[in-house]
C-alpha cells in the first residue's frame, strides 16, 4: 500500500516543452447554469500523439472535450472560463468564428450518427460546406478519408448505400472519416468505442494509432486498458479537477497523486 | 427451496387471474371488434352504393342540374386545386413553425404561448375557422372563392404539420445534431441537411394526417368556397369541391344526384388511401 505520509490531495502535472503541445486548457473553469463542472483544469494536450482523460462518471472529462470545440455553446445555460489555447489563440475569444473553429478541432461522439445519407454523402458533407472542391478533388477526398479510417475496403463498391446499413463499428470509422475529411488539426475523441464490440473496438483503436502522427488526438475513455494500450500522455480526474497529468506508462504504473494510484488500480471508480 | 412447491402453493389464485384475463381479453377483443365492424359496414355500403355509379362521365362532365346527366369533373378538379394550395401553405408554415419550436424555441415564455395556441386550434372546431376566413377573406371582396377555401384548409392543417414537425425533430438524438455542428456546419444548415432528412418520414406522416384531415371537411368550405355548377380553373371565383357536393347531392331528392354524393365519397376515401400508400413507399429508407 502507498506510503502514509502520501498527501491525499496532491496533484501533478508532467512538464511538457511549449513546443510540444498543440491545444492546452489553463485554469479552465465550466459551468452548467450553476453548478460547476470543471474547477481550474489545465491541461495540454501533445502534438501528433494521444491524450487520455480518464476518472470515474461525472468526473468532467466529457465537459473538458465539450469545452474544446466549443459545442457547449449551443446551449445557452453553459459556460466556459479561463483559457483554451489552440496554437496559442485563445478559442474562448466571443468573437471567434466558431464553423471555422470546428473544422480545425473535430469531434466523434460515443454514439454512432452517420447522416441520413450514403456512404458517400456522409464524408462528403463537410466538404461541400467548407471547401470549393470539384467532383474529382472531393471523390480522391473522399477515398482518402476512408481509407485513413481503415473503412474504404469494406466500402468501397457501396458508396451509394446509405449509412445507416453499416454496421455499429463501420458507422464509428464513417464517422471518423467523415471528420477527419475536412483536414482538422485535433480530433476529440468522446468514449468512441464504448457502444462496440471487442473487433470493433480494436479497429477503431488501430485507426487512432494511424492518425496520431498527423492529428492531435484526445480520447475520452472509461477503458483504462485503452487509454494504457492507445494514448502516449494521460489526464487523470476527479471531481472536477485534473488530479494527474503524466506519461501514460507513468500514470499507470508509478502514479505521483494517491487518488491517481486508487483509481488505477481498481479501489475506486 | 424446492421450485414446484412454491409455484402451485396457491392454485386458487392462479386460477382467478386466469378468470380475469380471459375476461380482459374478451372485452378488449370486443371492443376491437366493434370499431372494425364500424369500419367495414362505413366501407361496404360506401362502395356498395357509389361503384355503380362509377364511370367516365365522372371524370368528365361537371355537376348536373336536378334530372340531367352529370359528373364531377369540376368538384375534383377544385378539390384537389384546393387541397393542393391548402397543404402548400400548410406545410410550408407548419414545417417552418415546427422547426422553430423543436430547435430554436426551447422552453421560453414565447414558444410555449405559440405550443399553446398551436394546441388549441388543433382541436379549434372547423366551422369557425371558416367563419374567420369568411369574414377576413370572403365578405370584404363581396365573393365566395377557391382562395378563400385553400386558406380555410391551410389553417385547419397547420397545426397537425407544426406538431408532427416539432414532435419528430425532438426525437433526433442530440448526437446527430452536434455532430452536424462539430463538422463546422451552421445551426440552420444542420437541420436543413440532417434533421430534416432523418424526419421526413415523421413530417410526410404529419403531412398525411393533415391531408386527410381537410380532404373531407365542408363546413369551412361553405363559407368560403361555397360551391360552382362549372367547370373552373380559376381560384378567386367561387369553387366546386366535393364535400360540399357531397353534402348539396346527398340531401337531393334524386336518385342521380345522390348516386355521384356516393362517388364522391368513393374518391375522396380513395385519394387518402392513395396518398397514405404513395407516401409510405415514397419514405421508405433504401437500405441494402
Amino acid at each position: 500500500m502507498n506510503a502514509p505520509t502520501r498527501d491525499p490531495l496532491e496533484t501533478y502535472s508532467a512538464p511538457l516543452p511549449p513546443s510540444a503541445v498543440k491545444l492546452e486548457t489553463k485554469n479552465l473553469d465550466f459551468f452548467y447554469g450553476k453548478n460547476q463542472a470543471l474547477m481550474g483544469v489545465s491541461l495540454p494536450a501533445i502534438k501528433n500523439g494521444v491524450t487520455a482523460l480518464i476518472g470515474p462518471s461525472g468526473c468532467g472529462k466529457s465537459t473538458l472535450l465539450r469545452a474544446m470545440n466549443r459545442i457547449y455553446a449551443l446551449y445557452p445555460g453553459q459556460r466556459a472560463k479561463g483559457e483554451i489555447l489552440l496554437d496559442g489563440e485563445n478559442i474562448l475569444d466571443p468573437s471567434l468564428d466558431l464553423s471555422l473553429l470546428r473544422t480545425r478541432i473535430g469531434m466523434v461522439f460515443q454514439k454512432p450518427t452517420p447522416f441520413p445519407m450514403s456512404i458517400y454523402d456522409n464524408v462528403a458533407f463537410g466538404l461541400k460546406l467548407h471547401e470549393g472542391m470539384n467532383a474529382k478533388q472531393m471523390r480522391e477526398r473522399v477515398e482518402e478519408s476512408l481509407r485513413r479510417a481503415a473503412l474504404w475496403d469494406e466500402v468501397k463498391d457501396k458508396l451509394n448505400a446509405s449509412g445507416l446499413s453499416l454496421s455499429g463499428g463501420q458507422q464509428q470509422r464513417l464517422c471518423v472519416a467523415r471528420t477527419i475529411a475536412v483536414k482538422p488539426e485535433v480530433l476529440l475523441l468522446d468514449e468512441p468505442a464504448s457502444a462496440l464490440d471487442p473487433i470493433s473496438t480494436a479497429k477503431l483503436e488501430e485507426t487512432i494509432e494511424q492518425l496520431k502522427s498527423d492529428y492531435t488526438i484526445v480520447i475520452v475513455t472509461h477503458n483504462l486498458q485503452q487509454a494504457a494500450r492507445i494514448s502516449d500522455y494521460t489526464g487523470f480526474m476527479y471531481l472536477g479537477r485534473l488530479i494527474e497529468f503524466a506519461p501514460t506508462s507513468e500514470l499507470f504504473t508509478n502514479p505521483h497523486a494517491a487518488r491517481t494510484q486508487d483509481y488505477v488500480t481498481g479501489r475506486f471508480g | 427451496m424446492p421450485g414446484s412447491a412454491t409455484l402451485v402453493r396457491n392454485p386458487g389464485r392462479s386460477a382467478r387471474r386466469k378468470l380475469v384475463n380471459g375476461v380482459f381479453v374478451f372485452f378488449c377483443g370486443v371492443a376491437t371488434l366493434v370499431a372494425l365492424i364500424a369500419l367495414a359496414a362505413i366501407l361496404v355500403s360506401l362502395v356498395g352504393q357509389g361503384v355503380g355509379g362509377l364511370d367516365a362521365n365522372i371524370f368528365k362532365l361537371s355537376t348536373p342540374a336536378p334530372g340531367s346527366v352529370g359528373g364531377l369533373a369540376n368538384a375534383i378538379v377544385g378539390s384537389i386545386m384546393l387541397c393542393a394550395l391548402a397543404m402548400l401553405i400548410a406545410l410550408v408554415i407548419g414545417i417552418l413553425a415546427g422547426t422553430w419550436l423543436a430547435e430554436y424555441g426551447g422552453d421560453g415564455w414565447y414558444a410555449r404561448i405559440i405550443r399553446f395556441v398551436n394546441d388549441v386550434l388543433l382541436s379549434a372546431p372547423s366551422i369557425l375557422i371558416g367563419l374567420f376566413v369568411y369574414v377576413l377573406l370572403v365578405a370584404p371582396f363581396h365573393g365566395f372563392s377557391g382562395y378563400a377555401g385553400a386558406v380555410a384548409l391551410g389553417i385547419i392543417a397547420i397545426p397537425v404539420v407544426t406538431r408532427t414537425t416539432e414532435d419528430v425533430l425532438k426525437l433526433q438524438p442530440t448526437a446527430l445534431r452536434e455532430s452536424g455542428i462539430a463538422l463546422g456546419a451552421p445551426v440552420w444548415t444542420t437541420i436543413r441537411k440532417i434533421l430534416w432528412k432523418a424526419s421526413l418520414g415523421g413530417i410526410v406522416t404529419g403531412g398525411l394526417l393533415a391531408f386527410a384531415r381537410i380532404s373531407g371537411e365542408t363546413a369551412p368550405l361553405l363559407f368560403t368556397a361555397l360551391n360552382n355548377q362549372f367547370f373552373s380553373w380559376d381560384m378567386s371565383r367561387p369553387m366546386a369541391n366535393l364535400p360540399v357536393v357531397i353534402f348539396n347531392f346527398a340531401l337531393s331528392a334524386y336518385d342521380d344526384s345522390r348516386r355521384l354524393a356516393w362517388v364522391g365519397a368513393i374518391l375522396i376515401t380513395a385519394a387518402v388511401l392513395a396518398a397514405q400508400i404513395i407516401a409510405r413507399i415514397l419514405i421508405r429508407e433504401p437500405r441494402r
